[in-house]
């Protein structure tokens, strides 16, 4: 099983290191947002003080980190696998003893991540001088506790865009659905602004949703500022959030090969 | 004459073409009708904890949200299906047909495909910005609205030359088919008003990458911000900037040599 993993680890990085070049500017691409929220907030916090309770540099340190956790916990299965079914050539990859999703896609995708990592590295920096975030704050042992969380956040997001782009078995606009799913996360996760400053009900609903185990919950384990309990809370509902994500997954993914007639073949 | 003739007949021929995939269309708005609400509503969060941002006020960022969104139209229903038919065109050649057509090839390339229903888009961006300005406490002047107007299209056309010189570069290097993602990148710079940004990143989207010129621009003519030099320049930028950009694109036109043959 190892050999296999290695194996499809030099396959898929030779791979996406041959788009190095597109790589760069999905980066660029997916960079803008967070830096020109990170700009409104600290502009809005610069006039007032404070905005409920956060500081120009609570704003600054907020986006700077949700770089990195965006990174590792986001996936792109949608875009690398939802055509494979469309188009029939999953065919191929049915038939060999691995399971197609939880083997090569899966190494695909972290294969991407690590190199758009690469490439955030050296814009981080140079963000890092041009922001100048005090991130005082931060401990070890803040940082320790969210790489098991973001690994644990990823996990879970990968699992449920798995289930989504799985939905192509059965319609052609999957890619729509996965829109509005995109915009669910954008509600509930924190990419937008730190839950707390989102309406009541937003932040009602985002406590037991597993979208802000992909970024709020790192985040604010990154930056310190999350009590025992609540650290303790946010590992048991990734638990149960992972649990269920394995069951919903398999069981769309079993329903879906049922379905399958390799268009094309 | 013929080019608006040639106009109403790519229309027709796009309308066709997207009559095949009516559902698709209403998914689509649905969709855009979604984002519409997102985009509201992170206003509203972000008026639930200021009264100004950069010294504007709700209805102004609400007319901003409007002409980002006429930009947005540009960009999706012109700018990205032209580019695609575009870049494919010169990696096989099929180019070939569209220069031996006796009209202006800068004109064929970049209106031959649109992306019809997104007209919808611009009546929902009109509305926005007439409720925005209405929104806004000033009184707005009919000379003010004028230049809005005027500095919203010397905007739309700086972006149009910049998207000319963009993909006519792709006739020198032929692998450069990410040419408009930087355009594409930063246009989320123009739902905000670019003076709240920090100056490196100002200076990126009002001189490298225009966003803010026609978006931003426009908003402050509206709110009466600009003077008639300012305007005068914008005008005048606009206008040598289509020169350039048409002269960039001959020069391109000289270095095809097709890819078939």
């Amino acid at each position: 099983m190892f050999l296999i993993f290695k194996r499809l680890w030099q396959v898929n990085w030779a791979e996406q290191w041959q788009y190095r070049a597109n790589l760069l500017m999905y980066l660029l691409y997916w960079l803008v947002s967070p830096i020109i929220y990170l700009a409104v907030w600290t502009s809005i916090a610069n006039v007032k003080g404070e905005v409920n309770g956060f500081t120009a540099n609570d704003f600054v340190t907020y986006y700077m980190v949700l770089l990195i956790c965006d990174q590792i916990t986001s996936n792109i299965i949608i875009h690398t696998f939802a055509y494979k079914i469309q188009d029939g050539s999953l065919s191929g990859e049915l038939i060999k003893p691995i399971h197609p999703v939880l083997t090569s896609a899966l190494v695909n995708n972290i294969a991407f991540k690590m190199l758009t990592i690469m490439g955030l590295v050296p814009i981080w920096i140079i963000l890092f001088f041009l922001f100048k975030p005090d991130f005082s704050g931060v401990t070890l042992s803040g940082v320790l506790l969210s790489i098991p969380a973001m690994i644990l956040g990823f996990l879970i997001g990968y699992l449920l865009s798995a289930a989504i782009t799985s939905l192509a078995f059965w319609t052609t606009r999957v890619y729509s659905i996965h829109e509005f799913y995109f915009a669910v996360i954008l509600l509930f996760s924190g990419q937008f602004v730190p839950l707390p400053l989102m309406p009541k009900v937003i932040q009602d609903i985002a406590q037991y949703l597993p979208f802000q185990l992909f970024l709020y919950y790192p985040i604010q384990l990154i930056l310190g500022k999350l009590s025992t309990g609540q650290i303790i809370q946010g590992y048991v509902m990734a638990g149960v959030w992972l649990a269920a994500a394995i069951l919903f997954f398999n069981w769309v993914w079993r329903e879906g090969v049922k379905r399958y007639s390799a268009v094309g073949a | 004459m013929q080019t608006l003739k040639l106009l109403s007949a790519f229309l027709k021929m796009n309308i066709q073409m997207s009559l095949a995939y009516r559902a698709d269309t209403v998914v689509n708005i649905l969709l855009n009708l979604m984002w519409l609400g997102w985009e509201l509503l992170s206003l509203s969060i972000i008026f639930n904890n200021t009264e100004t941002l950069g010294g504007w006020g709700l209805g102004e960022l609400i007319a901003l949200l409007g002409v980002f969104r006429l930009v947005n139209t540009l960009m999706i229903a012109l700018i990205w299906p032209n580019t695609e038919k575009f870049n494919q065109s010169i990696r096989d050649g099929s180019m070939d047909y569209t220069i031996l057509q006796p009209v202006n090839s800068m004109f064929l390339v970049t209106f031959s495909r649109i992306t019809v229903w997104r007209f919808w888009d611009l009546i929902l961006a009109i509305v926005l910005i007439a409720v925005g300005i209405n929104m806004a406490e000033e009184v707005t002047s009919a000379p003010q609205i004028l230049t809005f107007v005027l500095l919203a299209i010397t905007g739309m056309i700086i972006i149009y030359s910049l998207w000319i010189v963009l993909i006519a570069l792709t006739f020198w290097f032929v692998k450069f088919d990410n040419n408009v993602t930087i355009l594409q990148a930063l246009l989320d710079a123009g739902r905000y008003p670019a003076t709240v940004y920090p100056v490196w990143l100002r200076v990126i989207v009002t001189f490298i990458i225009p966003i803010a010129v026609a978006t931003t621009v426009p908003l402050q003519a509206l709110r009466g911000e600009l003077g008639a030099p300012q305007v005068l320049i914008f005008v005048l930028v606009s206008i040598v900037s289509f020169i350039v950009a048409s002269r960039v694109w001959k020069a391109g036109l000289k270095q095809y040599s097709g890819a078939s043959s």
